[in-house]
């Protein structure tokens, strides 16, 4: 990544963490709602290279982390959103089929947020964070995938243009 | 060159992992460095969420009536004989009556215990992607709000103050899975202690396994040391099911909390409480019947008829 794509990526990556923490959150929609700057990053992370995916995963695990509603250490969600974004990238970048193809990605990235918040749990419960009783923990992980489904496909030509503009690629879905 | 780039790209993939394991252990050792970064976050967003909050509450309003149209419809049948006029005048201000109606009942619990308590505004609702229930207020330490202070709803107990920044503070709510306070119960007096379990039903476990509770029994927080985390006496919830399962040490139970969790708007944090213990003072009242009028009419004949 160049500075030209720098600059303009972190602040992208901040005001979608404003947006989410600020409007997206005010919603106490059922389920658990959805994390649009996750949704993002995985989005980001599907039609970047290895290296470029991870960097902002490690961006958006580090906002993440920032965030008042996080109640794991400062570096879990960093530490997830690095290792979900590289192998979002390694799985779908290049892969036409998948990044080229909407539907494709969406289901992608909904089945990514899906095995990052599996994974949020595992590691929680290892590092000792209270994420509630087993019931609970599958209403907020299916509320969250069925929400992300929903709410991908509206974001995904938004989210996909501003990936392209970073990049300076033509296509975009 | 190709290797090159591969070796490039696995070393930079490294000193992420590296670094993400570091704050880690930072944040577990207990660096005040990170949680200040959180704190600085939080302070920074704050004028982002009140501004959210005031463009969004319209919209809330709108959601909020949608979901609880099957609860509401009574009202509604009742509101759609009223005047347009008189409808749209109530649309404006039912926001502000609703917040309204939850001070006053928050400031009448809390003035029958002899609370001092700092009202606030729910500003933000934490999301719940890290399994949380958090919300944010719209009061901090510049009003007198310290961490691990009791907050109250209209009905009870919502949660504890779990950080303060100067005009904002995050509350744990009563429903978040670490949530853990130690109740009595109203009459009987036994102890125990009561954790969240992410929706409004918590899990009560006793602590003497010679007592037992009963569907029905009220809970009040037993209050702590110097009245932090939580005050006495405040109403937690009922219990609504006792399991007497055979081999367990001592009785657990499952209670509905007093708190709509979903329709909070206004809160008060209690800065200080009296020296004595309220007691059952704050047990809420059971709903009376409404007393029906009985006419007794007593007919005396007259002596004579009467052309």
């Amino acid at each position: 990544m160049n500075t030209r794509q720098i600059s303009i990526a972190i602040p992208m990556f901040l005001i979608i963490f404003v947006v989410q923490e600020s409007l997206v959150d005010q919603f106490r929609l059922p389920g658990g709602g959805f994390s649009l700057l996750l949704i993002f990053t995985l989005i980001w992370a599907i039609l970047s290279p290895h290296e470029i995916a991870a960097l902002g995963g490690f961006l958006a695990g580090l906002l993440m982390d920032l965030s008042q509603s996080s109640s794991g250490p400062i570096g879990q969600w960093t530490l997830l959103m690095i290792s979900a974004c590289y192998a979002v990238s390694y799985l779908g970048f290049g892969n036409e089929n998948l990044s080229g193809n909407p539907l494709g990605l969406t289901f992608f990235a909904t089945s990514a947020v899906f095995f990052v918040e599996i994974a949020y749990v595992i590691t929680g419960a290892l590092l000792g964070v209270q994420t509630g009783s087993f019931e609970q923990i599958l209403i907020t992980l299916f509320g969250i995938s069925i929400w992300s489904l929903v709410v991908t496909p509206i974001f995904l030509p938004i989210f996909s243009r501003l990936h392209a503009f970073v990049f300076n690629t033509r296509s975009a879905i | 060159m190709r290797k090159g780039s591969e070796g490039r790209r696995r070393l930079l993939l490294i000193i992420l992992i590296v670094t993400a394991l570091f704050l880690i252990t930072l944040d577990l050792r207990g660096v005040g460095v990170l949680e200040g970064a959180r704190q600085g976050t939080q302070t920074i967003l704050s004028p982002f969420q009140r501004a959210g909050n005031v463009v969004l509450t319209p919209l809330k309003n709108f959601f909020s009536d949608v979901t609880h149209l099957g609860r509401t419809r009574n009202q509604i049948e009742k509101l759609r004989t009223d005047n347009a006029t008189l409808r749209a005048k109530l649309a404006n201000r039912k926001n502000a009556d609703a917040q309204l109606d939850q001070l006053k009942s928050i400031l009448d619990l809390a003035g029958t215990a002899g609370f001092k308590v700092v009202n606030a505004r729910v500003i933000s609702q934490g999301s719940s992607q890290s399994f949380t229930q958090t919300i944010t207020i719209d009061a901090g330490s510049d009003a007198g709000i310290k961490k691990n202070m009791t907050v109250l709803s209209e009905f009870g107990i919502a949660g504890v103050v779990k950080d303060v920044y100067p005009n904002t503070a995050l509350i744990s709510l009563a429903t978040d899975p670490s949530f853990r306070i130690g109740i009595r119960v109203a009459g009987s007096q036994q102890i125990g202690i009561l954790s969240g379990r992410g929706n409004r039903s918590a899990s009560l476990q006793l602590i003497d396994n010679l007592t037992s509770v009963k569907v029905g029994d009220i809970l009040l927080s037993r209050g702590s040391v110097a009245n932090r985390p939580f005050v006495p006496g405040v109403p937690v919830g009922y219990v609504t099911a006792v399991d007497n399962s055979v081999g367990a040490i001592a009785q657990s139970a499952v209670v509905e909390l007093y708190t709509n969790f979903s329709t909070l708007g206004v809160v008060a944090v209690v800065v200080g409480a009296p020296v004595s213990n309220p007691g059952d003072a704050l047990v809420p009242m059971k709903p009376q019947p409404t007393p029906v009028p009985t006419v007794t009419i007593y007919v005396t004949p007259s002596p004579t008829p009467t052309n």
